[in-house]
């Protein structure tokens, strides 16, 4: 034991270096630096499928260039300015230069796909998980679909699996200090989960109870490129993208009886101007107040859901009687949202068809419903004016002429060509096939040309009952045009040539009308029971999620009889609710993690079962020493917590030849023996 | 802050941690990530977004619940002794943080400093099956009773979002010995009887012949022995062993208060190597020894330790 007076004086370990100040940058190790980079994928994924898919290629190949450049070592900041530079100049050409929603996400994800270059430290790490984060936050604004909530929701999980990954390196920087090796990944997801799982209550609470604001602090951006939806101008031969697109576009449960198929028009944009080529809404008089008109004896109540899009315009059966809150109504009845319908919103609407609908047309209004553009069309204004003369003043005569020749004559196709300059010519007299478009277009071009008033009206025809939830579905494959015509004696009267041609068109939507290139659900009956009830899942989602907003939230207690929330009221009721599950987060939280093996789980219960007793097993005392001891001072359980101490630890120690399915049976035993085994305080165990 | 939390004076061990002394408070990463969830929550409450909502909600309560598991790793640990071996004063002495708990959490990736101070190296602890200890590296400047600053054990798991930590002083004996003096005059010569030899390869008398091992020094050998016997013969050789050495604090008269302690110590060390006895007189102390080995040299060490500082 002799000590050299040299190695004494010298340090017994080397003096660490010691840290001043600020801590040094923590630097990732590859493999947490592939976990945040991956997370920040996962985050951008579901936004990419938002953008439009020309930025979205270009984010999206960068990103991964950026990712691939920068994996083995950082990029001079003079490259990353030049690139930010380039894709945010790219994404705004892109885009046209118009500024929106969808535009200030695109830049957003741009600036994601460049991050990777510079995270080198848990830092850079962390602020790009920070910011990735918004990436299922913007993809929830663009779109509420099932696949962004999905895809949003198991990204973020990623995100908050690779913080916990991050937070493993905090504070153990030292160098020479062992790091442990990281869990398995399930173990990780899984402690994850469990986080979100005890937050879930609190969230909950708050999503239901936290006061909503009525009205927005600041507008809604629209989006900058917008979908194809109901456009507010018809070029016949444009709308078969949307007749393909088996999107559903709103929801409609009727309060009482819902109308026959045959009568469900939804009523869009009304469209006055034709310039030979397209039509367009009117002018100068939408902004006057709407028209009386003479419902008939049938009502219609029912409430429509809408789902979201970016025009103001929706639509209602024809035609509605009352304007709901928050919309106005056109001259031509057409509903308009006054903000936006960026978010799933919900209307009470009571509509009826009309029986006499504007009698008394001003004559401004009638000189633009007989509005031609010049020079169009000469057959067809030939046509017109010989129908006019034979018919002397019956319009109703032209109008059944013109079905009639419809109804004979015409077939209906979605495969029809482009046409020329006499678009209504060339359709009237020699293709003689087309869809609706073709057939409302030709229809009010010859009506106006022959005298009669006539308009086009666009929106949807029919709908999809849904059995399972029991309301109607319309799909954006049931856009549809059709035609007004002004008739003394009944003002305007709904008409539909292409209903002439083809009824089932309008009749039976799940019929698959598009061979070939049918819809995702158009004819496959087998497959209907699923969609039915997926649906009407969806639906609940809505109804219960989606749709949720101040007004619903005052009626949130009505089946308890609390007819208003008012704010105080709801506030208190926020405070309870959240603090009770603060509380209930605390208790999950700190049950601790249960032991896993469930024979170990019951062997730990039987020891606690003797702390009565005063003979709880030591933890550091074998089990068939402690039986030994509890036989000493309780002969009458001593026996009995012998044999299973033996079976417990044979089992525990023992190898086994049992197989598996043995194995389990026997474990299923001992468990259920060592629960079973209760010592009393006294006498025999039960 | 620091001066702010418990405890506020050393306590003794062992101490447990409770919500009393566990304080929760957001990291950096933490206040970004509550003010990223702010701006979610109110952009998706202008917009009407429930699904924005939701998601900022989800991970909100998903950071309040690592809030919580934060405080909860920390929570029921019990600090059971602080212990060390004494150290030469201006070397780092490896001070071992005991600690337990009850085992029905998973309690890693903990971390012991000195809070803000930063003068020492964070040492990791982990506990497995309720029992881990961590080893801190804390610099010693002067000899006598170390004063153990106040200690910190925190985590950031499981998120980085907060860090939980308690504050530990505790009241710890570790002693640092005083450091030797770097170059002196050798260890005066002992007196007494030279009874105690020990075997020492190089010597004057030789004591005995054996066979050889290897890894003896080749000048060692017996070589006419060893043609004799037909086998490789090694010398023994027996040193006298010096005989009980007197370290006396009075005979260092001329030095400094300081210097005389740093030589005594470094005596004490040579004696010890050499194998002498020794005994040390110190003023207003009775004289330790005669005798030598770990228990004597630590008597000695401790007594020059804990001399008033002159």
């Amino acid at each position: 034991m002799a000590k050299s007076a040299s190695a004494a004086v010298a340090p017994a370990a080397p003096m660490p270096p010691i840290r001043g100040g600020k801590p040094a940058a923590i630097a990732l190790e590859p493999g947490v630096r592939r976990w945040a980079l991956l997370a920040g994928a996962s985050c951008l994924l579901p936004l990419l499928l938002q953008l439009p898919p020309s930025i979205a290629a270009v984010i999206a190949v960068v990103g991964i260039g950026v990712g691939a450049l920068s994996w083995r070592r950082a990029q001079p900041a003079l490259l990353r300015l030049v690139l930010v530079i380039a894709l945010v100049g790219t994404v705004l050409v892109l885009a046209r230069f118009s500024f929106g929603r969808d535009t200030g996400c695109a830049l957003l994800a741009a600036m994601f796909a460049i991050k990777p270059a510079e995270t080198y430290t848990l830092r850079d790490a962390r602020s790009l998980i920070g910011f990735a984060l918004f990436g299922p936050f913007a993809t929830f604004l663009l779109d509420q679909g099932p696949l962004s909530l999905a895809l949003g929701l198991a990204a973020s999980v990623f995100a908050l699996v690779s913080l916990q990954r991050l937070a493993e390196l905090d504070g153990v920087a030292a160098p020479g200090q062992p790091r442990a090796p990281a869990p398995p990944a399930r173990q990780q997801l899984w402690s994850v989960a469990r986080l979100i799982g005890i937050g879930l209550p609190l969230a909950l609470a708050v999503f239901w109870l936290f006061p909503r604001l009525a009205a927005p602090l600041w507008g809604v951006p629209d989006r900058a490129l917008a979908r194809p939806g109901l456009s507010d101008r018809m070029s016949p031969g444009e709308m078969v993208d949307l007749m393909n697109d088996e999107t559903v576009t709103l929801r409609a449960r009727f309060n009482g009886d819902a109308p026959p198929t045959s009568q469900m028009y939804w009523r869009g944009p009304v469209l006055w101007h034709f310039d030979g080529r397209s039509w367009t809404q009117a002018g100068w008089f939408r902004g006057l107040p709407p028209p009386a008109f003479q419902p008939s004896a049938t009502v219609w109540d029912y409430e429509l859901e809408v789902e979201p899009t970016d025009d103001r315009q929706f639509v209602a059966l024809d035609l509605p009687l009352n304007t709901p809150d928050g919309s106005r109504l056109s001259h031509d009845y057409g509903l308009y949202a006054r903000r936006p319908l960026a978010a799933l919103s919900r209307w009470h609407l009571r509509s009826s068809p009309p029986r006499k609908f504007e009698l008394d047309l001003p004559a401004p209004l009638r000189r633009a419903a007989l509005e031609l553009p010049v020079g169009y069309n000469p057959r067809t204004l030939a046509l017109a004016a010989q129908w006019r003369r034979e018919a002397g003043g019956d319009d109703a005569a032209i109008v059944k002429r013109a079905l009639d020749m419809y109804h004979r004559q015409f077939a209906y196709t979605l495969a029809t060509p482009l046409l020329g300059r006499h678009s209504v010519d060339e359709f009237l007299f020699e293709q003689k096939a087309g869809y609706c478009e073709h057939f409302s277009s030709s229809f009010v071009v010859l009506m106006r040309a022959a005298g009669v008033p006539a308009r086009v009206v666009t929106g949807y025809a029919g709908g999809y009952y849904n059995p399972v939830g029991g309301y109607w579905l319309v799909r954006r494959s049931d856009a549809h045009a059709w035609a007004e015509a002004w008739l003394p004696g009944r003002g305007w009267t709904r008409v539909d040539p292409t209903a002439a041609v083809a009824p089932e068109r309008i009749y039976d939507t799940l019929a698959d009308r598009t061979p070939g290139a049918g819809g995702l659900f158009g004819g496959i009956g087998a497959v209907t029971p699923l969609f039915n009830l997926g649906d009407w899942a969806r639906r609940g989602w809505n109804d219960f999620v989606l749709g949720f907003d101040a007004s619903r939230q005052e009626r949130l207690l009505q089946p308890l009889g609390v007819d208003r929330l008012d704010g105080p009221r709801l506030i208190g009721l926020f405070v309870l609710f959240a603090s009770l599950a603060g509380a209930w987060m605390v208790w999950l939280s700190s049950r601790g993690e249960r032991q896993r093996d469930p024979v170990l789980r019951a062997w730990h219960a039987l020891g606690r079962r003797y702390r009565r007793l005063g003979l709880e097993r030591a933890p550091h005392e074998p089990a068939l020493a402690w039986a030994e001891r509890v036989g000493k001072a309780r002969p009458d359980l001593g026996v009995a917590l012998l044999r299973l101490s033996q079976t417990f630890s044979d089992w525990r120690y023992a190898g086994s030849q049992a197989g598996r399915r043995e194995a389990r049976e026997l474990r299923n035993e001992l468990v259920r023996a060592l629960r079973a085994h209760r010592p009393g305080r006294t006498g025999e165990p039960r | 802050m620091h001066a702010w939390t418990r405890p506020r004076r050393p306590e003794t061990l062992p101490v447990q941690f409770d919500r009393r002394r566990i304080y929760v408070l957001p990291t950096g990463f933490g206040a970004f990530y509550g003010a990223l969830l702010g701006a979610m929550v109110l952009g998706a409450l202008n917009y009407n977004n429930n699904p924005a909502f939701l998601l900022a909600l989800l991970l909100g309560g998903a950071g309040l619940a690592s809030l919580i598991a934060a405080q909860l790793q920390l929570s029921g640990l019990r600090v059971i002794a602080v212990d060390a071996e004494p150290v030469p004063a201006g070397s780092a002495m490896r001070v071992r943080v005991h600690v337990r708990a009850a085992p029905d959490r998973l309690r890693r990736g903990l971390q012991v400093d000195d809070g803000i101070a930063r003068e020492i190296e964070p040492a990791r602890l982990d506990l497995d099956h309720g029992v881990g200890e961590a080893e801190l590296h804390i610099a010693t400047h002067r000899r006598g009773w170390l004063d153990l600053p106040k200690l910190r054990v925190s985590t950031t798991r499981p998120l980085g979002l907060a860090r939980a930590w308690s504050h530990l002083w505790p009241e710890a004996p570790l002693l640092v010995y005083p450091a030797p003096e770097a170059h002196g005059p050798p260890l005066p010569v002992g007196g007494g009887d030279q009874t105690v030899t020990r075997v020492h390869p190089s010597g004057d008398d030789v004591h005995h012949l054996r066979g050889y091992r290897p890894g003896d020094a080749r000048r060692a050998i017996a070589w006419k022995h060893s043609a004799r016997r037909d086998m490789l013969l090694v010398r023994e050789y027996e040193q006298p062993l010096g005989a009980d050495v007197e370290l006396e604090w009075q005979r260092l008269h001329g030095l400094q208060h300081e210097a005389r302690i740093a030589r005594l110590a470094r005596w004490i060390d040579e004696a010890e190597r050499d194998g002498c006895r020794y005994r040390l007189s110190l003023p207003g102390h009775p004289a330790l020894g005669p005798g030598n080995g770990a228990a004597h040299r630590h008597a000695c060490l401790r007594a020059l330790a804990l001399l008033p500082h002159g």
